[in-house]
C-alpha cells in the first residue's frame, strides 16, 4: 500500500483553494488586489515548501 | 594532479581551521607568510577576518571532507523548511502590512532571520531520535567507556551541529538587528565594545594551548581505541586458531579429526573477518548452550548447562559467551574427565555466569606473563565491555570463573 503523500495533497488543496478565490472574484464576490494576492500566493508556496520539508525524503522503491 | 595541486584546508598545520595552512601549501610558501596577511588585512575593516571566514566555509577539508557551507547544504528537506518558514513569514508580514497593522522595516527583517534561524533549530530537534539514541551498540559501548551504567552522551553528528549552529546565529541575528534597529544597543555599545576585546585578547592568547590540549585529547583517544581494537583480536585469535592448533597437536595421530577441527576453525574465521554471527545463537542461553556443545565436541568432556532467564545477544553478552567459552575451555583442558558446570542467570539489569570444575585447581599468581588466557580472555575482556570477571580457585580444590556483565 502507498504512503499518503503529504506534499501532494497539500499542493492540491492550495491549488484547489486559489482557484476558488481565482474563481469568487471573477464572480465579484471577492475583490481580490494584488496587495493580497502576493501575500497568499507566497503563503502558499510557503506552506508547500513547509510540509515538503517535513515530509523528509521518499522512500525509494 | 597531486595533492599539493589541489586547494584543501591543511587540519594537521593549522592553527584555527587550516586556511592559512591549505593556501600555503598550494601556493608553495610558508603558512606564516598567509597568517601575517591575513592579520594585516584584518585591520583593513576585517576585510582578511571575512576572508578566512570564507575561505573555511567554502574549501574543502582534508581525506575528502566535504566544505563545511556543502555540509550544511546537503540536506534538501532543511532548506525547504526554512524556506517555507521565511515565507510564511513573509507573506504574514505584507498581510498585517496591508491591513495598516504592522511593521516598520525594524520589526520585518528580525522576524524573517529568527523564523529561518528556528526552523533550522527546530529541524535538528526533530532529528534528535537519530543520533541521540545512540543506535548502535559500538555507539553505546563506546558512550559508556568504563562506566557502565553511564548514559550515552548526547551528541549531534558535526553536519547537524553545523545546520544548529546556522539556526542559533540567525535567531541570534534576528534578535540583535531588532535591538539595533530599535536603537536599544547604544548604552550597552561600550560594555559590549569592552566584552569582544577581552574576548579576542582571551582567545588570541590561550588558543594555542587550547588546541595542543584538544589535538592531544584526540591522539589519546585514537590510541586507546586502537589498544583497545589489538586486545580484542589478540584475544579472538587466542579462543579460536591457537586453541585449535592447540587441539591439533594433541589429536595428530587422527587425520581426519586433524581435518575436521581445521575446516571448522576456517569456518569461524571466515564468519568471523566478514562479520557474520551464527544464525542460533540469538539469544544469550543459546549463545552459551552453543559455546558449551562445542567444547563438549572438541574435547570430550561434559558440560552442564543451567540458566535462568534469558536475553537477546548484544555486543556485551557477546563478550561474556566468549569470556564464558574460553573457561569452559580451561575447565575441559586443565581438569578433564569431571563434568564441568555452567549456570547462567540473566536478569534485566546484569548477567552472571559462573564455570565450575572439579579439577586440581591453580594458583593465578604463578601463571606465567605469555599465558593469555585467563589475563586476556577472560579478565581483560570482560573489562574492556564494561564486565568483571573473578576466578576463585585454591590447589586442588577446583576452579570457579565467575563472570558478571551489567547490561
Amino acid at each position: 500500500m502507498s504512503r499518503l503523500d503529504r506534499t501532494s495533497l497539500v499542493a492540491g488543496l492550495v491549488t484547489t483553494l486559489a482557484g476558488a478565490v481565482l474563481l469568487l472574484d471573477r464572480l465579484d464576490v471577492l475583490n481580490l488586489r494584488f496587495d493580497y494576492a502576493l501575500p497568499l500566493l507566497i503563503a502558499a508556496v510557503g506552506a508547500i515548501l513547509l510540509v515538503a520539508g517535513l515530509e523528509g525524503p521518499r522512500d525509494r522503491q | 594532479m597531486t595533492a599539493t595541486a589541489q586547494l584543501r584546508r591543511d587540519d594537521h598545520r593549522g592553527v584555527i581551521a587550516g586556511v592559512a595552512a591549505g593556501l600555503a601549501r598550494r601556493v608553495g610558501v610558508d603558512p606564516m607568510i598567509v597568517r601575517v596577511g591575513f592579520i594585516a588585512a584584518s585591520f583593513a575593516g576585517g576585510f582578511g577576518f571575512a576572508l578566512y571566514l570564507l575561505g573555511w566555509a567554502l574549501i574543502p577539508g582534508e581525506d575528502g571532507a566535504r566544505a563545511p557551507v556543502e555540509r550544511i547544504a546537503g540536506k534538501r528537506e532543511t532548506w525547504l523548511l526554512v524556506g517555507g518558514m521565511v515565507l510564511l513569514a513573509l507573506a504574514a508580514m505584507l498581510l498585517l502590512r496591508e491591513w495598516g497593522l504592522l511593521f516598520s522595516d525594524a520589526i520585518v527583517w528580525p522576524v524573517i532571520l529568527t523564523a529561518a534561524g528556528g526552523a533550522l533549530i527546530w529541524r535538528q530537534s526533530q532529528e534528535g531520535s537519530g543520533p541521540l539514541s545512540a543506535g548502535s551498540d559500538d555507539a553505546l559501548r563506546e558512550a559508556r567507556g568504563s562506566d557502565p551504567m553511564a548514559l550515552p552522551r548526547l551528541t549531534l553528528p558535526r553536519d547537524a551541529l553545523g545546520r544548529a549552529f546556522v539556526g542559533a546565529a540567525l535567531v541570534v541575528g534576528g534578535g540583535l538587528v531588532f535591538l539595533w534597529l530599535n536603537d536599544a544597543l547604544r548604552p550597552a555599545r561600550d560594555v559590549l565594545l569592552a566584552v569582544v576585546v577581552v574576548v579576542v585578547a582571551l582567545t588570541l592568547i590561550l588558543a594555542p594551548w587550547w588546541l595542543r590540549l584538544v589535538r592531544g585529547l584526540a591522539a589519546e583517544r585514537t590510541e586507546r581505541i586502537r589498544s583497545q581494537e589489538r586486545a580484542e583480536v589478540a584475544a579472538h585469535l587466542h579462543d579460536s586458531v591457537l586453541q585449535t592448533l592447540a587441539l591439533m597437536q594433541k589429536r595428530v595421530d587422527d587425520p581426519r579429526e586433524v581435518a575436521a577441527l581445521a575446516r571448522r576453525q576456517e569456518r569461524e574465521l571466515r564468519a568471523w573477518l566478514n562479520g557474520r554471527r551464527a544464525a542460533g545463537d540469538a539469544t544469550v542461553v543459546l549463545a552459551l548452550e552453543a559455546a558449551a556443545a562445542e567444547v563438549e565436541e572438541a574435547h570430550g568432556v561434559t558440560v552442564e548447562v543451567v540458566a535462568v532467564g534469558d536475553a537477546p545477544l548484544d555486543e556485551r553478552a557477546l563478550a561474556l559467551v566468549a569470556a564464558a567459552r574460553e573457561a569452559l575451555v580451561n575447565a575441559a583442558k586443565f581438569a578433564p574427565g569431571g563434568p564441568v558446570a555452567l549456570y547462567a542467570e540473566v536478569a534485566p539489569e546484569r548477567i552472571e555466569v559462573f564455570v565450575r570444575d572439579r579439577g586440581p585447581g591453580f594458583d593465578p599468581a604463578a601463571v606465567p606473563d605469555d599465558r593469555r588466557g585467563v589475563r586476556e580472555s577472560i579478565v581483560g575482556r570482560m573489562e574492556r565491555h564494561g564486565g568483571r570477571a573473578l576466578v576463585h580457585t585454591v590447589p586442588g580444590a577446583g576452579t570457579e570463573v565467575e563472570l558478571v556483565m551489567v547490561r
